[in-house]
């Protein structure tokens, strides 16, 4: 099949921050049967991120505030080449900047890579004290630095949505006005919290953190759905998807491919293997010939 | 998969020497000799130490203090609360009947572990060489010599033992006798110059390496190891001789906290 041009072997794909800061663990990744893979979120500096703990599970998933913890745009993009580096895999380089400037320069270095898409993270929960609101929650930011992005990249661009903004919707469709090729969507839910009730602390260091894993599935379902009714542009479905069975219902509702990230905490890297041939189980026991068959063919009651 | 966060008391405190310190905890992990836990203090951060030992009630952990976290650690006293979760990762392997131990500096205590679960499970021979700077840093040799067929020492200083390494008083004994397998748990340097020495002997081995971890779950990519993408925090921390061979950043190499890579 194919995602925005290129050929993908499969559309099951490693969301930013599973594993993703170096080339090694990203072509492991490959070889362990994902279709595309997404890098850590890079800034322009490197970023040591948050003291742990990090994560933080509970019953419906995992609560994270990894804080963008990465090597910076120029190591970043090292990594990257080496990925590409004789080794055939497709590859979405995120980024993530403070302002549209920042963004845009991001965009520039990201031009000379052999990176195959830019992922902007609009959305990133994480780091609310620094970067204060989201730009996914704002219209006129989307607008802008979407806008931006776009006049100067020779990469297709992903806009990853927040399922935080009063509308996502309306997100999806300024992305698309302002030129965006694909939607990302969603990134976390929330700002979630975890309470070690004996410690009478929470457990995250920094107490609170992005919501992801089963929990948000049926919010993701929804709102991809949504989006899809309203777009034309691919979307690259994420939130809980956890086995075969989520991932077909993710394309169902508009995804053209979809991105696996807690799952990886529960079931390995297997995850990606495993989740491929219980799609491919799902489509030959009910007839569907091509992933591609899947795409939005929900029917609305 | 056992992962449960346990939030509890620190049970006791042992000075080892200035800078060390055991601490226990009464309660279980079932956990193997090279596995760690994530300690949690409160307030401060999360940080991956090795198991130095586990009986029927407590678990234990030896620490050197090296920095903000550890030395945090240090101000606790015996009942303070703290959190662990784990066992992670895997441990050595306890098939083997002839074995020889290679430890160098504060990375001993998994290999004390390994010694008692050896003997626990009977082994035919057991052969430990500790290494370290002076007389004053080594540590556990009367456990040692309670546990081993032969127990040896080596200080850079000449203060106890043999005058020199552990590197090099293990490949004096693998002139004279071979073993099953060659457990070696020190600095990397150090362990990278013993794996030379097992390699030129043709006898397996395995390695307990650390790097920069922060989920221990393998889910930020911190430990991944260069170029195969070994994955230390479930995949190691200890690594066999076979696996070791496609780590190439191993004696090379290592990621700092934001992933960048830095020489050793
Ligand atoms: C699998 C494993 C087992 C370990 N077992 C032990 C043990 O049994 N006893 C012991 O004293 N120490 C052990 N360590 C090292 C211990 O985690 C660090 O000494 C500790 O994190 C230092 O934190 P700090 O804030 O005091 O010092 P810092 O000033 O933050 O760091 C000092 C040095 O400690 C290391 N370090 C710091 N943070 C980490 C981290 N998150 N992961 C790995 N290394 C880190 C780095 O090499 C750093 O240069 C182990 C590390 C690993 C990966
Ligand atoms: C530990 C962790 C780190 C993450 N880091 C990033 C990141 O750097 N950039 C980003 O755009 N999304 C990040 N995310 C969000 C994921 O890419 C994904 O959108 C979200 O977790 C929902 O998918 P899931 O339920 O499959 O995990 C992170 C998620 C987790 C759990
Ligand atoms: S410490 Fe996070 S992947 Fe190993």
């Amino acid at each position: 099949m194919q995602f925005l041009g290129k050929v993908i072997p499969s559309p099951l794909t490693l969301a930013s921050g599973i594993l993703g800061i170096s080339f090694s663990s990203l072509q492991r990744v490959i070889r362990d049967g994902a279709g595309m893979v997404t890098t850590k979120s890079l800034s322009l500096e490197p970023r040591i991120g948050h003291e742990g703990p990090i994560i933080a599970e509970f019953e419906g998933g995992l609560v994270n505030s990894v804080g963008l913890t990465n090597p910076g745009i120029d190591d970043g993009l090292l990594e990257v080449e080496k990925f590409h580096n004789e080794f055939a895999g497709v590859s979405i380089v995120s980024v993530f900047g403070a302002n549209s400037e920042e963004f845009v320069n991001l965009a520039r270095a990201v031009n000379h890579s052999k990176g195959d898409f830019l992922e902007l993270n609009l959305s990133c929960p994480n780091v609310e004290d620094e970067f204060k609101r989201p730009f996914a929650l704002v219209p006129e930011k989307i607008t802008e630095i979407v806008t931006a992005v776009k006049a100067v990249s020779n990469k297709p661009v992903l806009a990853k949505l927040s399922p935080n903004a009063n509308d996502i919707t309306l997100m999806a469709m300024l992305a698309e006005q302002a030129g965006a090729d694909g939607l990302t969507m969603i990134n976390t839910l929330g700002h979630g919290m975890v309470i070690d009730a004996i410690a009478r602390r929470p457990v995250l260091r920094n107490n609170f953190g992005g919501i992801s894993g089963p929990c948000i599935k049926p919010l993701a379902l929804k709102l991809i759905r949504d989006a899809y009714k309203q777009v034309k542009i691919p979307i690259l479905g994420t939130g809980g998807v956890s086995n075969g069975l989520d991932a077909v219902e993710m394309m169902m509702a508009g995804a053209s491919a979809v991105a696996i990230g807690s799952a990886v905490y529960e079931r390995g890297l297997d995850v990606f293997k495993i989740t491929r041939m219980e799609m491919e189980a799902f489509m030959s026991e009910h007839g569907y010939e091509d992933y591609t068959d899947l795409i939005g063919i929900l029917e609305e009651n | 998969m056992k992962r449960d966060r346990q939030t509890l008391p620190i049970a006791a405190i042992r000075e080892e020497n200035p800078s060390l310190r055991t601490f226990r905890f009464d309660t279980q992990l079932e956990a193997q000799a090279g596995q760690f836990v994530m300690l949690t203090l409160f307030g401060e951060g999360e940080k991956p130490f090795s198991i130095l030992d586990e009986n029927a009630d407590s678990v234990y952990i030896t620490v050197k203090n090296v920095g903000p976290f550890t030395n945090r650690l240090f101000e606790l006293q015996v009942g303070a609360l703290v959190s662990i979760r784990g066992p992670y990762g895997v441990a050595f392997s306890l098939e083997n009947k002839r074995v020889l131990m290679v430890g160098g500096g504060f990375a001993t205590p998994p290999l004390r572990f390994l010694a008692k679960s050896l003997r626990a499970r009977g082994i035919d021979y057991l052969v430990n060489v500790n290494g370290a700077r002076s007389q004053a840093d080594l540590l556990y040799v009367s456990d040692f010599e309670e546990l081993c067929d032969r127990s040896l020492i080596a200080t850079d200083d000449g203060s106890l033992g043999h005058r020199g390494t552990s590197v090099d008083v293990m490949q004096d004994i693998l002139e004279e006798e071979t073993f099953d397998c060659i457990y070696i748990s020190g600095p990397e340097r150090m362990m990278k110059a013993a794996v030379d020495v097992a390699r030129k002997y043709g006898i397996p081995f395995e390695v307990n390496l650390e790097r920069y971890m922060k989920c221990g779950v393998g889910i930020c990519g911190s430990c991944v190891m260069d170029p195969n993408g070994l994955i230390l925090c479930k995949e190691g921390p200890v690594v066999g001789h076979e696996t070791l061979a496609k780590v190439q950043e191993f004696g090379v190499s290592h990621r700092d906290k934001t992933g960048r890579i830095l020489e050793i």
